[in-house]
């Protein structure tokens, strides 16, 4: 990239990263997201174990120097179950948040900034689904698209979009009547480039920080879904259906459910702290 | 409450100590104190229905699901039976220990010389709960009910024994008059039987052979109707020990003493709460809990704790029963001989037994449980990986090459589950075969069973009376219980001339030898013997552990358990 400004003026998004530095809880969250996720695509050269694999001989076993989180009922080593989990977990909450995102976004500031007849309807449909009861929504999709990964991920991003269109059109209310939109305007400008070009940069900190916020949910959402049955299948893992099943023999073999309920406690806690640290850069103006 | 006991006692000291420690804390605030001792008032002085129900006389069961349907001549799950035991009697009944057979309405019967021809006299003082007398004719609608081909009584075949009763239910004749029932007054009912049939007295203390009550059942529908409202609160009639009070859907079903059945005098209980609960983790906290008196079952890693520390509560015992897994033969690949026998053979049992269930099962190689009244079945298969490869492989599926996933379809429980999930691996490891695994709630899986919707699905079958002929005859053509959609000739008839044969040592031969075209042809895939693992209450009196597991609630009462 060129640079052609002097290095005086600095851009928002470098300011807003530079304040994110200082923020110690934000840049712990990070570093925390970060390594989970490294560990979760190294997983296969990280455990010498399987996912799937029984060792029956061994059933429920206390964590060891061989398997350093225990086992489960099946011999299974939990810590490679919970690597490969956080694949599931983390994907569904990253993928989902990013669809619910580019829905929300662009329902939102369209109907934001067109305002008008255009605006009532768009929001209305958003009440509709807003009043649909949410698990039988997510049933609906299940029974006819079938039990399918990558089709969790868009029903969850499908139903989560909602308050993300609210919160958008609301912010873009508000921005499209400053002046610059209105200079924008007045230099002959399309719509669409209006929207891309200043209104959408100028309400990505809500987003941003709704977006971190809606990674923990859909998280949530997934071990919800998978214990109805309707998230992933055995003998896959994820966090969701790793805690449910602990549940059942906490009081027998409590390491089952502490490991991934910490896993799963650290993670919203690093999402919380990061999120907390993007609304804190990104709104000191 | 004084009464403390066992885990309860020292749960409660630790929260003593807990308050204690907590209380300067606590403290400050004016608010708090006030509400830990509303709390802990509550904790104290609150009855558990445990004690409360011994006190009044009030039963609380755990019953597994939420009944399909209370009609006896259209259920045929446990949980059904157990709510048409309290509901209705038939003309016999069992004794609830020795599980001899004992009048019901019937006072006593006599049997012809050639075994065919029973004459029952029915008591004078039976009564149905709106005070009507059950008649002989009672007995003979009900049967012929049972029969109608509209109704699709998957329990029909167990009135086959009866003259002509098959050829009725096939619609060939459809003049009742014609089948071996008959009232010639109103206390006496006659049934000819086209065999000797040794087993014919305990088939009468089965549901399917349970009468209902005509004028109730026309009220709300034609006699072959399915799930109309008669089996709803308030117009439900029945001649059993106890009449249906209400039923809250996923909540709970209550029956209570009925005033007009012939023995109440006998009947201790007051009142019975059924309560639906498919998790037995939940079910064990509850009877952890006092909330229920008896459990269905013990969760899988509950078996050893109490084994070891409560052994009183835990009825650990093993009974005429068989966990296996159906194939639906009519679709490829399960249609082929071969693959059902590769995923037979190719599972772990003892593996199974030892680390997944837990409470001392026995592997199944044949379909009835290793002993019952002298007959032994033989092993009609073994474990055996590599045989089970070959097979896949001339069955067109080297290594599993080419195999399409099946689908794997249990009742929700997470004790089924574990089992799926480890049978699923053994698949996978031992033939390259993926499986996925569907779970559905009772009755979704009761119809998927019925119309035939699956692929492999989890059963379990208990005995309803003792002999080899009630596991066997149910994989008969005929057979409404045959969900495997599998008929083999040889199989009918060898049943068939087992159920002419009065020599006994020739009757199981005949069986046996059935037993071995199943376990060769295996449209089911036997995988252990069941044990009962109820939890019962000290409380509890009257409930003894049967190899029919069944538990009569006519004869339980509650007494204050002294500890």
């Amino acid at each position: 990239m060129v640079d052609r400004l002097d290095s005086i003026s600095v851009s928002p998004r470098q300011d807003a990263w530079r304040r994110l530095k200082k923020n110690r809880p934000a840049m712990f969250g990070l570093f925390v997201l970060a390594a989970l996720v490294t560990l979760s695509i190294l997983a296969p050269w990280i455990t010498p174990y399987s996912y799937a694999e029984q060792n029956l001989e061994l059933g429920p076993s206390a964590p060891s120097s061989a398997h350093w989180m225990g086992s489960d009922l099946f011999g299974r080593d939990l810590l490679t179950r919970m690597l490969y989990g956080s694949r599931i977990s983390l994907a569904v909450g990253f993928i989902a948040t990013a669809v619910a995102l580019l829905i929300g976004v662009t329902w939102g500031a369209l109907a934001g900034y067109l305002g008008g007849r255009i605006d009532a309807l768009m929001m209305r449909a958003v009440d509709v689904l807003y009043a649909l009861p949410f698990t039988i929504f997510i049933i609906l999709l299940m029974v006819v698209f079938g039990n399918n990964i990558i089709l969790l991920f868009l029903a969850i991003g499908a139903v989560e979009w909602l308050t993300m269109a609210r919160i958008v059109r609301g912010q873009v209310l508000h921005v499209k009547q400053q002046d610059f939109v209105e200079a924008a305007v007045s230099l002959g400008l399309t719509r669409l480039q209006i929207i891309t070009r200043h209104v959408i940069p100028n309400v990505m900190g809500p987003v941003i920080v709704y977006a971190t916020l809606t990674v923990p949910n859909v998280i949530l959402l997934e071990s919800f879904l998978s214990f109805l049955g309707l998230g992933i299948q055995p003998p896959q893992s994820s966090w969701g259906l790793l805690i449910s099943y602990g549940v059942e023999t906490m009081e027998e073999y409590p390491w089952l459910l502490i490991y991934p309920a910490a896993l799963l406690s650290l993670t919203l806690f690093s999402l919380n702290f990061l999120g907390d640290g993007l609304r804190d850069a990104l709104s000191e103006r | 409450m004084i009464r403390l006991q066992g885990l309860t006692s020292r749960g409660q000291s630790k929260k003593f100590a807990r308050i204690f420690t907590l209380t300067p804390y606590i403290f400050r605030n004016p608010i708090l104190p006030a509400l830990f001792l509303f709390i802990a008032s509550c904790g104290f002085n609150h009855e558990t229905n445990v004690e409360s129900g011994t006190r009044q006389g009030i039963l609380h069961v755990g019953n597994g699901d939420e009944p399909r349907e209370l009609d006896p001549h259209v259920v045929t799950g446990s949980i059904e039976h157990n709510l048409c035991m309290a509901l209705l009697e038939g003309l016999l009944d069992r004794d609830p220990e020795s599980l001899d057979i004992v009048p019901g309405v019937a006072r006593a019967w006599e049997v012809s010389e050639d075994g065919r021809t029973y004459r029952f006299h029915l008591r004078e003082d039976a009564r149905w709960s709106n005070g009507d007398p059950v008649t002989a004719a009672d007995f003979v609608y009900s049967w012929r009910r049972a029969l109608l081909p509209a109704l699709g009584n998957n329990y029909a075949y167990m009135l086959f024994y009866i003259r002509n009763a098959e050829r009725f239910h096939r619609g060939e004749i459809t003049d009742f008059n014609k089948v071996g029932v008959k009232a010639p007054d109103d206390l006496t009912l006659v049934v000819e039987l086209d065999n000797p049939t040794p087993f014919f007295l305990q088939l009468l203390t089965h549901m399917s052979y349970f009468p209902v009550h005509q004028a109730t059942i026309e009220a709300f529908g034609a006699p072959d109707e399915r799930g109309t409202r008669w089996t709803r609160p308030g117009n439900h009639v029945g001649n059993g020990p106890f009449k249906l009070k209400e039923w809250v859907l996923n909540r709970s079903i209550v029956v209570e003493k009925n005033g007009h059945y012939w023995d109440a005098g006998r009947v201790k209980l007051n009142r019975i709460v059924f309560y639906p609960i498919q998790n037995a983790t939940t079910e064990e906290r509850m009877f952890r809990a006092g909330q229920l008196h008896i459990t269905g079952t013990t969760p899988l890693d509950k078996v050893e704790y109490y084994r070891q520390e409560r052994p009183e509560v835990l009825k650990l015992f093993p009974f005429f029963s068989t966990y296996y897994y159906l194939f639906n033969t009519g679709a490829s690949p399960l249609d082929q001989v071969k693959v059902r026998q590769a995923l037979a053979m190719s599972i772990d049992r003892q593996q199974i037994v030892e680390k997944i269930t837990r409470a001392g099962e026995i592997p199944a190689f044949s379909y009835t449980p290793p002993e019952v009244n002298g007959y032994r079945a033989e092993p009609g298969f073994s474990y055996d990986v590599e045989r089970a490869g070959a097979l896949l492989a001339e069955a067109g599926y080297p290594g599993g090459a080419g195999f399409p996933p099946l689908e794997l379809m249990y009742n929700t429980s997470e004790g089924h589950r574990r089992i799926a999930i480890a049978i699923q691996q053994m698949w996978k490891t031992a033939l390259n075969i993926d499986v996925t695994l569907v779970n559905q709630d009772w009755k979704v899986y009761l119809d998927k069973r019925d119309a035939r919707d699956y692929q492999v699905a989890r059963a379990g079958w208990i005995g309803d009376y003792l002999d080899p002929n009630t596991f066997l005859d149910m994989y008969t053509s005929n057979s409404g219980n045959n969900d495997t959609g599998w008929s083999n000739l040889r199989y009918d008839t060898l049943i068939a001339q087992a159920g002419e044969t009065t020599d006994r040592e020739r009757r199981f031969a005949l069986f046996r030898e059935a037993e071995s075209v199943l376990m060769t042809d295996l449209p089911i895939m036997p995988i252990y013997t069941y044990m009962s693992k109820a939890l019962v209450s000290p409380d509890v009196r009257g409930w003894y552990p049967n190899i029919l597991d069944i538990h009569p609630y006519k004869y339980i009462s509650l007494v204050q358990s002294t500890d």
